[in-house]
Parts: structure tokens; sequence; C-alpha cells
């Protein structure tokens, strides 16, 4: 292996390598039970995994230092890095993904390690889980291939569904776990079936041959010979729509997220709606700019663009609604977080007409929403305690009170996902805004800024909660918890919240470079 | 400082000290200061005839410090971040620390007045932000958000000092509340970046949420999340209308700028005309803008929130709220409405006009009379007195936007004086119901008295400040042209309108305080030391501007008349160009031409490069405007140039020109331009046609910086 190659490998070999590490580490580090005493509780996991924790998050940190580096280098300058296309592409979208990616694993990382032994389901499995399954998520944002790309789809999805049925004890979140992987493994049949349809008709699997083979077909689309090849083409384009949009959770293939997000411990929630999210985005970004970027596709009136724009619609408008009636807090951040699919999927049909500003706008809303959200659930961590979580809206009653460190926190991050300035959130939701009028899609961006009035409903609420109200007489205490891990993913998303808020102008630059071609 | 100004602050001094009757030492210096604070400004801004001086010089503002208006946002702000670092025991520290800062603010925004607010901006600060997309941090005052600034800096220590009195729960919040807003509220007044202004605009939001949420009265929560929901609506249309702006200059200039100065100069299109004109993308961003405005101001029928929001919050935010946070809705319809679309807005000034008369100011008068809580009251007499404020700008004379800026002052002053009166009642008997009073004159005399006061400055009996801005207004609104053939009906509308607001205002006063005196409020006390204090400068400010209007009227009229003289050429030219049936719509946006803006005007807008020589025909436009009437240096240019501007001024000009718009000659251009400068600009007609030769060398060599004008030959004076 040469040394370009070894470099431009390097973030995910940094990922790859300190996970199996740390997978040693923490079968050494475990302690026999010791002899002669009664046998514990099996559902209580009581290990020492929280070093395991800050070993991950170092090990994602440094994955994405080096993906920044990489970029800093330039991916362009690595011509050998080629060699391994179009199964894994290089390019500064695999590396603007790959650190987006590996900051939410970090984050999700440091929440586990506070949170996984107060609840007492301390076991090391959940970083490899978590570590691999960001491998998965790499491999899915670098792959131009269908192969590759099924390949990273399953490796990522793999462990989390493992990590959604994380706590054993709970019903809730086996029932969780066992929705979200039959759901999971139907929508990836799909995108299966409709990759080898595309196969079919187009004899390619590399996005970069079937875009190629699409446009030959669509200037032969009057020949009645081609005009089956056309069906199945158009049969698998929908049918690998309808497989990613499960992933990212559009409406209506959205019917798992809330199961899945309320069942999962809080840093597994966490690490899906920021990690798993942005990896489904880079998968949709690269199939439908990579593998039909031809004009048809890409047309309003036979193509892809109609269909995005539908999902926006009813993503943006079904989630915000349905999330304001929820009870649970959990679970509103979790229609939250399909709501802001929404908002993506506005971006994403931006592209048709400015792709570079359009992906930019993608990349930037996913760079803010990651900070936001893994902040929004590190808060929530951060809330609760043993037996005393924080889940619906009364169990945070009062806490400004209390621990206004904690309310504040949660505050900006809520703040930000609903697009107040000065934070990050307000400038991806103008970016977006900024890149849908610039493609004249003026209905779409007013819906989207209209549904994040509604959106402001809810995440006021909470504040309501924790500032204006004070817990019913005798209802149980939700009481934060002490964890110095906790309390530094907290803080570290606050400061990017702040910092991309007031300063978006790098960042921007880099998201916009960052488009693919 | 003169002698006599000394001497008349002393005497003050004594009146203060030694007129009221048993007070304690403390208090009687107290109030002496007050009044002798209060002499010596009105004395040292007394304009001087005879320091012709200081005029003459106010044109160069390069003496000014330019970090004046960054540190009066940031001061408050950086404040209010340290306050939460505080310790939350040390009550007395977070007050004085609350106060040391305001106090601060206060005395620095005084420095302001030093400055003759000569025509266009004042401490100008601009610095990049974000580079990609044009976005700058500039900030800048003139003689329009001066005396807001002013307003904000004054009231803001008032309420909270009225606050610290009756609140004793969670002071941390409420100073970093407090002070966070007054910074967000200074920081929106002098934004002249439209991303900075929605910034400030929407962040002001979240203090005051707190505030009505957290020591508001029963039904706080609704009234928070109301107050802002509503906002947030509006602001999100208006945010989609600034990127749509900010597109449109792109696609014109093909540089990115949120700048308000660069962005005053896109003319969108008014094309589609049927469905009362609102399908054409000036009158869809008007509106974007203007709802988000009148939901802040608030007109009928976007208004509900504000009665709600009044009465749950406590005295302190009611009295921010309406003195200085519904002047974000006056305020930003007038720079920014009004700026950025002149032509839509002075064609639906006659329907809003009417709104303004029937829906704020006579049907939110009649329904303050039917109120039974006093401080519901007041808050549907803020609809109605804002009714005015509105008018004055739809009618768009000078006298009428003066007394509208006046107004804003006045009701800041009036209103919130009546709040802190409510709030005095209201920590006494925790009431505010007209029924469970009556006859207290009896035991409150001085309290009574001041309530007097304040309610006839707010009915707007001469001598008091209610009564000048009322009376500009009328004036105003009477000679206003926008208005059309309707304008006497508007000026009647409204007069009645200051009937009413006797009616109601009197029949509260003579309910609550006299007649019989229920035995249970026996025993009220009278108005404490602490109360008076608060509301003495307020009640100072009525008779200051009752009495010396000018000092007011004089800083800010320069500022008004450029306003005025733009938003006028601008609406005019349109209209005429509308009224020809020879021209075609506008159908594309263009810039405007610089000479339709006076040159200080553009004092701080953003400037780029000169553009690749094969700039679009849009571009060429600015360039050619800006050499009105340039016969000679027009001819020796390229024929192709010639024929650009001969494209690009017909688009503008009159019915006369149209024909001569095929001709692409240099010679036949510069005519053109000149009848289009005569039309634009009535009043210089005669000047622009009897002088060609002479504007003619003041035409910009060939390129200039984006937007540097000409002297604007109709943008000064106007009637």
């Amino acid at each position: 292996m040469s040394t370009q190659l070894l470099l431009a490998l390097s973030p995910v070999l940094v990922v790859v390598f300190g996970g199996a590490a740390l997978m040693i580490v923490e079968v050494l580090a475990r302690k026999p039970a010791p002899a002669g005493q009664p046998l514990k509780d099996p559902l209580v996991d009581e290990g020492t995994s929280s070093e395991i924790a800050l070993g991950t998050a170092i090990t994602l940190l440094a994955g994405a230092v080096v993906a920044l580096g990489v970029w800093m280098y330039g991916p362009e300058n690595l011509p050998e890095a080629k060699s391994l296309a179009p199964y894994f592409v290089i390019d500064r979208f695999t590396l603007f993904f790959s650190f987006v990616m590996c900051f939410g694993g970090a984050l999700a990382a440091l929440l586990a390690g506070g949170y996984l032994p107060e609840h007492r389901i301390d076991r090391g499995e959940f970083y490899p889980l978590l570590t691999f399954s960001l491998v998965g998520a790499i491999v899915l944002a670098g792959a131009a291939d269908l192969l590759s790309l099924f390949l990273g789809l399953e490796t990522m999805s793999l462990g989390v569904y493992c990590l959604t049925g994380f706590r054993r004890g709970s019903a809730r979140s086996t029932e969780a776990a066992v929705k979200y992987f039959l759901l999971g493994s139907f929508a990836a049949a799909i995108t299966v079936y409709g990759g080898a349809l595309l196969y079919g008709a187009t004899g390619h699997t590399d996005l970069e041959g079937i875009r190629a083979a699409v446009k030959t077909l669509a200037s032969q689309s009057s020949d009645p010979a081609m005009k089956s090849r056309v069906a199945i083409v158009i049969i698998g384009m929908v049918l690998l729509v309808a497989g990613i949009a499960f992933k990212i959770s559009a409406v209506p293939f959205h019917m798992w997220t809330p199961d899945a997000y309320e069942g999962a411990p809080t840093p597994a929630t966490s690490f899906m709606a920021v990690s798993v999210k942005a990896a489904a985005f880079a998968m949709l970004l690269r199939v439908l700019i990579g593998g039909f970027g031809d004009p048809a596709s890409m047309s309003w009136s036979a193509g892809w663009p109609p269909v995005v724009a539908g999902l926006a619609i009813l993503t943006m408008t079904v989630a915000n609604f349905v999330a304001g009636r929820q009870e649970s807090v959990k679970r509103m951040l979790a229609y939250s977080s399909v709501a802001h699919a929404g908002y993506l999927l506005v971006g994403v049909a931006s592209t048709v007409r400015s792709s570079a500003d359009g992906q930019g706008s993608v990349l930037f809303y996913l760079l803010t929403y990651t900070f936001s959200t893994a902040g929004a659930f590190g808060a929530l961590v951060l809330c609760g305690s043993r037996g005393k979580e924080a889940v619906s809206y009364e169990d945070l009653a009062g806490i400004g009170k209390r621990h206004p460190a904690a309310a504040a926190a949660f505050s900006l991050f809520l703040l930000s996902l609903a697009g107040v300035p000065p934070t990050a959130g307000f400038f991806g939701k103008l970016y977006i805004v900024k890149a849908s009028l610039g493609a004249g899609l003026n209905v779409l961006s007013v819906l989207l800024l209209l549904n994040s009035v509604v959106a402001a409903y809810y995440y006021l609420r909470v504040l309501v909660y924790m500032y204006m109200k004070e817990p019913a007489a005798g209802a149980p205490l939700a009481v934060p918890m002490k964890s110095g891990y906790v309390t530094a993913a907290v803080i570290l998303a606050a400061a990017a919240v702040l910092y991309v808020g007031l300063w978006p102008g790098s960042s921007l630059e880099m998201a916009l470079r960052a488009a693919l071609s | 400082m003169s002698v006599s100004t000394v001497f008349l602050a002393f005497a003050a001094f004594l009146v203060g000290a030694f007129v009221p009757q048993s007070k304690s030492t403390k208090q009687r210096v107290g109030l002496g200061l007050v009044a002798a604070a209060a002499v010596a400004l009105i004395a040292g801004l007394w304009p001087d005839p005879n320091d012709a001086k200081t005029l003459a010089k106010a044109v160069d503002t390069s003496g000014e410090w330019r970090y004046q208006l960054t540190s009066l946002i940031f001061v408050p702000i950086l404040g209010s971040i340290a306050v939460l670092f505080l310790p939350r025991q040390g009550l007395t520290t977070m007050r004085y620390f609350a106060y040391g800062v305001m106090g601060l603010t206060f005395v620095v925004s005084l420095y302001m007045l030093k400055t003759p607010m000569t025509q266009g901006w004042h401490f100008v600060h601009t610095k990049t932000w974000i580079p990609g997309l044009g976005i700058r941090y500039h900030v800048a005052a003139d003689g329009i958000s001066l005396w807001l600034i002013l307003l904000t800096t004054f009231i803001t220590p008032i309420a909270a000092f009225a606050s610290f009195g009756s609140i004793k729960t969670r002071v941390k919040e409420l100073c970093f509340a407090f002070l966070f807003l007054e910074g967000t509220m200074i920081g929106a007044f002098v934004a002249l970046d439209l991303f900075l202004f929605y910034v400030f605009f929407e962040a002001m939001l979240v203090p005051m949420y707190l505030m009505i949420g957290i020591w508001g009265g029963a039904e706080k929560i609704k009234a928070a999340i109301k107050f802002f929901l509503y906002t947030m609506f509006g602001s999100m249309l208006m945010l989609a209308a600034i990127v749509y702006l900010v597109w449109t200059h792109q696609k014109i200039t093909g540089e990115y700028t949120f700048d308000y100065l660069a962005l005053s100069r896109v003319q969108l299109p008014t094309a589609p005309k049927f469905f009362f004109n609102l399908l054409n993308p000036q009158a869809i961003c008007f509106w974007a803008f203007s709802i988000a405005f009148f939901i802040k101001v608030p007109m009928w029928p976007v208004h509900t929130w504000l009665p709600d929001a009044h009465v749950q919050a406590p005295t302190g935010g009611s009295v921010i709220l309406a003195a200085v946070m519904l002047k974000f809705g006056t305020y930003g319809y007038m720079r920014f409405s009004m700026g950025l679309f002149p032509y839509a807005a002075a064609d639906y000034a006659p329907h809003v006009a009417g709104i303004a008369i029937l829906g704020g100011i006579v049907w939110a008068a009649l329904v303050a009379w039917k109120q039974d809580d006093v401080k519901k009251l007041i808050a549907y007499s803020s609809v109605a007195h804002l009714g005015y404020i509105m008018l004055g700008l739809f009618g768009a004379t000078p006298a009428g936007m003066q007394g509208a800026v006046l107004q804003m002052v006045n009701h800041g002053i009036s209103t919130g004086a009546l709040f802190l009166l409510v709030g005095v009642i209201y920590d006494r008997k925790h009431t505010r119901l007209v029924k469970d009073y009556g006859g207290i004159a009896k035991v409150m005399p001085v309290y009574t008295t001041l309530f007097l006061i304040a309610t006839f400055a707010s009915v707007g009996v001469p001598g008091t400040n209610g009564f000048v801005g009322e009376f500009m207004v009328i004036m105003g609104t009477y000679g206003a042209v926008d208005l059309g053939n309707f304008a006497g009906f508007h000026a009647v509308g409204a007069a009645f309108g200051v009937i009413l607001a006797a009616v109601y205002m009197l029949s509260v006063v003579q309910k609550v305080f006299f007649g019989k005196l229920d035995p249970k409020n026996r025993d009220l006390t009278d108005i404490s030391p602490r109360e008076t204090l608060a509301l003495a400068p307020l009640v100072v400010m009525i008779f200051v501007i009752g009495f010396f209007p000018s000092i007011f009227l004089s800083r800010m009229e320069p500022s008004v008349r450029l306003l005025q003289s733009q938003y006028r050429v601008v609406a005019e030219s349109q209209k005429n160009r509308d009224a020809s049936p020879s021209t075609p719509p506008v159908t594309e946006a263009m810039l405007l031409p610089e000479r339709f803006f006076s040159p200080a005007f553009f004092a701080g807008a953003p400037t780029w490069p000169e553009p690749e020589p094969e700039a679009p025909a849009a571009a060429a436009t600015a360039k050619a405007a800006s050499v009105p009437a340039a016969s000679a240096t027009a001819a020796a240019r390229p024929a192709t140039r010639g024929s650009a501007s001969a494209a690009a001024s017909t688009s503008l000009a009159p019915p006369s020109s149209g024909s001569v718009s095929a001709s692409g000659s240099a010679a036949t251009t510069a005519s053109v331009s000149a009848s289009a400068v005569a039309s634009s600009a009535p009043s210089a007609s005669a000047r622009a046609s009897a002088q060609p030769a002479a504007s003619a060398p003041r035409g910009r060599p060939p390129r200039p910086p984006h937007p540097r004008p000409a002297p604007a030959p109709g943008g000064g004076q106007n009637p």
C-alpha cells in the first residue's frame, strides 16, 4: 500500500484500528466475577467501561481531525486514491461527511460514558458496535457503487440495530430493536431490488456508469425497444429512493423512527439521529446526483425532483404537527429529527437547478443539525439520573430553577433546532432557504419557514416546563446526573453551535466545496 | 456648559429637593438630582442659533467615534452574560451591577446628542462578517434611530428599577433578561444589514418570552407562547423576502449582499397587475416585510397577541414591550418596508391607512372603552396610538412622518408611565379591575396627580407630548398625496380617534379616582418615594416634549426628509411609468439609478471591484444612469454602451420618452435621461432642464464603485 493511499484512507483506518484496539482493551480490562459471591441480577450490567468511552471518543475525534487533515492536504493531490473508485471514492464530499459523522459519533460515545454506568447497562460492547457502525457509515458516504453502498449500509445498520436493543432489561428497547430490524431489513431488501433492476437495465453497478447509461437511454426513449428498459430504470430508481427514504426516515417511511428513538438508550438515539442520518443523506446525494444526475432524471416532469419535493413537504408538515402532540420529550425530539429530514430534503430538491448551492446547503445543515441534535440529546441525558430519567415534559418542570446550567444548555440547543439566531440552526435554515429560493422553489421554502414556526411551538414547550412551571406536588423529580463525560459532550456541542452560528463563514465555505460535481 | 445652565440646574435641584413634603433627605436629594439632570439636559441640547460652526462641519462625520453604536449594543449584552456568573445569593450585587451597566449605556448614548444629526448616516461602523454571502456587521444611526436608541436606554433602567421593586424571585434571570433585551433592541435599531437586523429582531424575542413566562400573571404561558409564535410567523415571512431580495441583487450585479443601502437600489418587478396587484414580486415581498412589522406594531387584525402579553407580563415587561418593542413594527415599516419597496408601499398606502384608522384608531378605542381591566385598557389604547404612528407613515408627508417618529417616543413615555402607574396599584391590591377601585383620589392624591398627567399625555392635551405628535400626524395626513382623494376623510377619522381617546381614558380615570371611596380601599398608601423616583423622569419628559418639541424635531428632520424624499422619488417614477400606456410593464428586476438617492445615503455601503467589461446589461444600467444628462461624455462613449443606456433609461422614463427608445444614438440617450430626471423629481424639473450643462460635468468617471451616487437633483427637497 502506497503512502498516498494510506493517507487517503487514514480517516477510515484510524477509526477501524482504534475500534479494534479498544475492543481488545475492553476484553482485557474486564474484571472477573469475584468467586463465592452470589450471582447478581443478570440484567444489571455494571462494567467499568467508562474509560473505553473516553478512548472511543478520542479515536473518533482523531478520525474527524484526520479527515480534516486530508481535507487540508487536498484529496486531489492523492491521485493513487483513485484506484479504489468507484467502490470507495475519497473526495471532499466523503471527507466532509467523515468529519461530521465522526464528530457525532464522538459526542455519542461521550454521552454513553456517562449514561451507561448511570443506568446500569454498562457493557463494553456498546463502543465497538458504535465504532464499526461508524465505519460502515463512512464507507457509505464514499461509496459510488451500488455494491459497496449496500455493504456500507448493512455494516452501519447492523451495529445500530444492536445499539437500539442495548437495554436488555427493557421490553420497550427490545421491541424497538425488533421493529427497527424488521423494517430496516425490508428497506434494505427494497434497496437491493432497486439496484438489481438498475443493473439489469443498464448493465452497471457503479453510479457513474448508471448515469451514462440512463443518459443514453433517455435520448433513445422514443425507440419502442428501449421503452421497457426506461420503465425498469424508473422502477429501480423509485425503489432505491424508497429504501433511502426509509433510512432518512422521510414520511411516509418514518413509522419506525419514534419507537426506535424512544426505546434505544439515549446515546444510541443521538448516534442514530446524527451520524446515521448524515450517512443516509450522503447516500441519497450520491445516488441522486451521481447516479441520476442526467437532465432527464433531474427534470420536474419525468425525474426525481417532484418525488423529493413531495417527500419534503409531507415530512416537514406531518412530523411537525405530530411532534407538537407528543408528551415525551425524547419522542418529540425523534419527530423533530424527522422534520429536520424534511428541511434537508428541501435542500436536496434545490440541487436540481443550483447543484453546488443546494448540496452545500444540505451539507452545512447536517453540520449544524449534528451539533444541535447531539447537544439536545446530551442535555436530556444530563437532566436525568438512575431511575429518574427525564422522559416527559413534566419531568423537566422546574429544572431551570434547580439546575440552571443544564437548562440553559438545553435551551440553547432547542433554540438552535428552532432556528432562532444567532445559533447554528438559524444559519443552516437560512442557507437552505437561500438555495431553494435560488432554485426557484419559492413555495417549498415558504413552507419550510412556516413549518419552523410550528416547530417553534414544541421546542418552546420544553422551555415553558423548564423555566415557567413547577413540578406538581408529590411528582417524582428528575435529578440531573453528575458526569464529566456528558458535561464535556454538552459543552463541546454548545461551543460548536455558537461558533458556527456566529462565524459560519469558513464551515459554509467547506460545505460548498464539498459538493459533488 | 454655560453659567446659565448651571444656574437653571441648581434652581431645579432646589425645587426638586424642597417642594416634596415629608420625604427623607436621601429621597429629596434623589429627586433634586433628577430635576437638575433634566434641566441640564434640556439646556445643553438647546439648539444655539449663533453656533453656525457646528452646523457647518456637521456633514463631516469623520470626527465621530465609530465604536459608539457597537459599544451601545455590546456593553449590555456582555453585561448580561457577566450577570450569569455572579453569585445567585447576591441580590444587591446583581441589581447594582445591572444599574451600572444600564447607566453606562445611557451615558454613552447621551454622548450621541453632541452630534447634530445631519442627513445620512452617523457613527457608521462596518466589518466583514460572513464574506461568502456578503453579510457585514454594519451599524449606523440617523436622526430617526437616534431618538429610538435614547428612548431604549432611557426606559430600560426605569423599567428595571420598577421591576426590582416588586419582583424578588429569580433576580438573576431578570437582570439577564433586561440587559440582553437592551442590547438586542439597540442593535435592531441601528443594524443596516438585513441579516444583522434579523438576528437582533429575533434574538430579542427570547428574553421577552422569558420575562412574560416566568414573572407573568395567571395565563402567562399562553401569553408568552402566543407572543413568540405570532412574531416568529411574521419574521419567517420576512426572512423569505430578505433572501429573495438578496438573490435578485445577486442576479443583477453578480454580488451577494444583505446590506440595506445596496438593496435599496433593487427595484423588484411590479408586473402582473391583476388580483389587486398582489401577485407581483414587489407586492409579495412588501407584504412579507409588512406583515412581520404589522404584527409587531400591532395593527388590526393581527393585534390579538398584544392584550394577552401586556396583561400577563410583569410591570417592567409591559413597560419595555409598550415603550420600545412595539416601535420595531413602526420603525421597521418606515425603514425597511418603505425604504425597500416604495412603489408597493405607496400603492397600498390608502388601504392600509383605512385599516389603521378603522381597525386601529377607532375600533381599538371602542374596545378599550369597554375594558374593565385597566391594564388591558392601556394595551388597547396602545393599539390605537400606534394607529396614529402608522397613519403618519402611510401618509408619507414630511410633517406626518416627523409626527410619527415623535409619536413613537411619546407613546413610549406616556404608555410606559401608565403601565408603571397601574403596576403601583396592582402591587398594593393585586387587582386591576376598575370596579375594585373608586374614589381613591382621596387617599392617594399624589398618585392621582401623576396618573392624570400621564392620561393627559396619552389623550393628547396641549402642553403634553401627545398633542404635538398627534397634531403633526393629522396635519400630515390631511395633505398626503399617497392617500389620494380620501386624505381628508382619513384626517377626520384620526381626529375622531382623539375624541374617543378622551372618552375611554377619562371615563376610567373618573371611575377609579373619583366618586365614592370604597371602605376597603381606605387604607391604601400613597405612592412611595421609590415609585415616584421611577416615574419622575417620565413625567418630566412628558412636559419637555410637550413644550419644546423642536429639540427633538430639529434632530430628526433632516433624516426624515431624506427618507421621505427618496421614497417619493422612487414611488413616483414608478407611478408615472405605470400611468403611461406606451411603456411595457416591469417584469424584470433592475437597479434604480443612483441619482434617486442622496450621496449621504450611501455612506458605508458595500463596494465591489470593477466588473468584467462584458457585464450584463442590467449592471450597465447603474453606470449609465449615474451620468444623467451627460451629453458631452456620453457622445464619446462606444455605441454599444450608448444603446444599453438607452434601453436602461427608457425603462424608467416617463411617457414622453417612450417614442425615442428605438434610437441608439448617444445624444438621444442623454435627452432621455434628462427627461427621466425631470419626471421623477417634479420640483426640480426646471433646474434639471435649464442647466443640463451644469449637471454634466458632475457625472462620475466611467466606473464608480457600485453604489457611489451622483448628486441627486430631485433627491434633496420635495414638498
